[in-house]
């Protein structure tokens, strides 16, 4: 599946509550005060709905910070043009 | 002003099945305003749960924005279901709730039963079924002595695995049909308590099937059962129960005829032309309308509007073999060459109905869109083009959804179409007076017994026109007041010598020492006209005098949609009492003059005083 890294920044904004503009590489449960254990397990629904991916066990609990999220979305084929 | 418009044009603009996060972005906007803000009335809705339940919470809330109400949550913490509804003082009862849903999840509750049913003996597993239902039992009771909301409990889903494999479905006393048993056994058992109903988690997992519905993972790691696919039919579910209680029915279907009712244009292809048969494609189109006989026996009421010959169309109704939907089961019909939206302000006048109740049913996208935008409150709903999927589109969004089913509900488009029929008798008829002699009218008026109870609460439901007060109440609320002594709940009936139209009006008085106050004063629209109102206005005086009351109160609080009764108590010779709004209205008993009219004759039946304590 093919994704901007905007759409991507909207799903996590819209989730965390957070202006998906200040979604950047930074972003990460230790900098965004809302990001706790239910944010996270909502987080990790929008991107398995969004993306139509499913993750590992692993992968749903350690994606916590923006760069991981990336790479875990790449690893199950999305690739981002921008 | 500037934040309530954002609020409106999220909801707007929010799809009509939105993604998960889409679903975030408008609870955001939600939980960053008030009420005030929205211009919504408020919806107070409690979460009691044994499982984590927050990711619904996004739905839920923009949901209820969309039906029109501002939404105040409140959820429980993990497992203290028992201490929120035990203690009088805490946080549950200090919210004050409209509803209180108990989510529980089987595995939480009962986690043995759930994944180690075969380690149960007979007689242990009898204890356990009772126990789960005593458990449920003791949530009702400890909230109904302390809250009058409604409670929305729920049953479980089946195993996805049951204990014994292929042997599980021989024997009565194994995992499928117990789970079967514990479900009947709950319901029988709550049952005996006003206003507790069962959201049928089992039919809702069934329905997109367990694999699909429940995410292990997400158990494990989160507590949270539901899977992604599931959380929107499960949020809407909760939804459709609110929709319900609030009184925020739909109750009419408008319909499209060609490419809908039957396959192929009828004008073009003529009657022997159309798809409607026993092969298909016409067999999509039989049992498209079978689905909508049901709803015309649920008591929605049908109407037509089609670009089309009026005779093409009817003589597909009056003459085609296979057609199950017949002219007489539309209460209204417009069928000709005008636009659709002005179609549908003549249908929805004719039959004196809100807009806000209807759904408006058609297979071309550019109809959709043209009534959409000409009537913002109107629900509208774009056919598939797939003949075979036109059942299940009717089905699946649970427009018609309501928590009682009764003999008016059978009767009513037979009752639309009788008022069609007194509206012709009306033209042939010399003065309006005449005319209603002629009709015979007669009134039964009485107090409200148990009998009663589930037709006086849906019209308080239901009616939105002809309402002084517009309060809603369950059938809960209605039990108390019939059992409160200092209160009358007074039903009218009516008939004439067209049709016997049942209970139609409410009245409901509380007396105190030298005042009987009107806090509800209520008819269907499709009694009004015949001066039954003043009848029943008349007989509330009369009672008022009976109890010794100097003095009849009554209010005027006005709606979008009750603007016709705006002068009702003025009329009466009701004083207004300052100029407030709500608006107060006395009237002076030793001076009043409200009376039968003289075509109608009134039979007072007062019941015997019963014990409503208990149902």
């Amino acid at each position: 599946m093919q994704c901007t890294e905007s759409e991507l920044a909207q799903v996590i904004g819209n989730v965390l509550g957070v202006a998906p503009s200040t979604v950047n590489q930074a972003t990460s449960i230790d900098t965004v005060a809302s990001w706790d254990s239910l944010k996270h397990l909502n987080l990790v629904i929008a991107l398995e709905e969004h993306f139509r991916i499913t993750l590992s066990e692993d992968e749903t609990i350690e994606i916590l910070n923006y760069p991981l999220i990336k790479m875990t979305l790449e690893k199950h084929g999305t690739t981002f043009t921008e | 002003m500037q934040r309530g418009n954002t609020f409106t044009q999220t909801i707007r603009q929010l799809p009509q099945t939105p993604s998960y996060d889409a679903y975030h972005a408008a609870a955001n906007i939600i939980d960053g305003m008030t009420a005030e803000e929205s211009g919504l009335p408020p919806l107070r809705l409690a979460m009691l749960r044994n499982f984590t339940i927050e990711p619904l919470l996004p739905i839920v809330k923009a949901e209820i924005a969309r039906m029109g109400f501002f939404p105040h949550l409140f959820v429980g913490g993990h497992d203290t279901i028992a201490s929120d509804v035990m203690d009088s003082a805490s946080a549950l009862y200090r919210f004050n709730p409209d509803v209180i849903i108990v989510a529980q999840w089987l595995e939480a509750i009962a986690p043995m039963f759930a994944t180690r049913f075969i380690s149960f003996s007979a007689q242990a597993l009898d204890a356990e079924v009772q126990r789960i239902v005593e458990a449920h039992v003791a949530v009702v009771r400890a909230v109904r002595q302390r809250s009058h909301a409604p409670i929305l409990l729920n049953n479980f889903p089946l195993p996805e695995y049951p204990a014994l494999g292929i042997f599980d479905a021989q024997q009565e006393h194994l995992q499928t049909h117990t789970m079967l048993r514990l479900h009947q056994e709950l319901l029988r058992q709550v049952q005996k308590f006003p206003d507790v109903y069962i959201v049928d988690y089992a039919h809702l997992m069934a329905r997109m099937g367990t694999q699909q519905g429940y995410n292990e993972r997400y158990w494990h790691i989160g507590k949270m059962p539901f899977s992604h696919h599931a959380l929107a039919p499960f949020g809407m579910e909760y939804v459709r129960f609110l929709r319900a209680l609030m009184g925020k029915v739909r109750k009419c279907l408008i319909l499209d005829c060609d490419n809908t009712l039957w396959g192929g244009v009828v004008g073009e292809e003529g009657i022997a032309g159309i798809a409607l048969g026993p092969t298909y494609p016409g067999s999509c189109y039989v049992s498209f309308q079978r689905e909508i006989m049901n709803l015309h026996d649920r008591g929605v009421v049908l109407a037509l509007c089609s670009k089309n010959n009026e005779r093409d169309v009817l003589e597909v109704f009056e003459r085609h073999p296979n057609t199950v939907l017949r002219k007489e089961c539309f209460a209204a019909r417009q069928i000709n060459w005008d636009d659709k939206a002005t179609n549908i302000r003549r249908i929805v006048e004719q039959l004196g109905i809100g807009m806000e109740s209807v759904v408006f049913a058609d297979d071309s996208a550019f109809e959709i869109g043209l009534v959409q935008s000409q009537i913002p409150d109107i629900t509208v709903l774009h056919l598939p083009s797939e003949a075979s999927q036109l059942r299940a589109a009717i089905c699946a969004r649970g427009y018609f959804d309501a928590l009682a089913f009764s003999d008016e509900d059978r009767s009513r488009n037979r009752m639309y179409r009788d008022e069609a029929h007194r509206k012709q008798l009306a033209t042939s008829a010399g003065s309006m007076e005449e005319y209603l002699s002629k009709l015979e009218i007669r009134i039964r008026i009485g107090r409200t017994d148990a009998f009663h109870i589930p037709r006086v609460a849906q019209l308080t439901q239901k009616t939105n026109q002809f309402n002084l007060t517009t309060k809603r109440y369950t059938e809960g609320d209605i039990t108390r007041w019939t059992s409160d002594m200092q209160c009358d709940v007074l039903y009218a009936q009516l008939q004439d010598t067209i049709a016997d139209m049942g209970t139609v009006g409410v009245a409901m008085v509380r007396y105190t020492a030298s005042t009987a106050d009107i806090d509800s004063f209520l008819l269907s629209c499709r009694a009004l006209g015949r001066g039954v109102e003043d009848a029943l206005l008349a007989h509330v005086v009369l009672r008022a005098r009976a109890n010794g009351c100097t003095t009849v109160r009554g209010q005027y609080i006005p709606t979008s949609k009750n603007g016709q009764v705006a002068d009702f108590y003025a009329r009466h010779g009701f004083v207004c009492q300052g100029h407030g709004s709500p608006g107060v209205w006395e009237l002076e008993v030793a001076r009043a003059t409200c009376a039968t009219p003289n075509w109608i004759t009134v039979d007072v039946v007062d019941q015997p005083e019963r014990d409503y304590a208990v149902h």
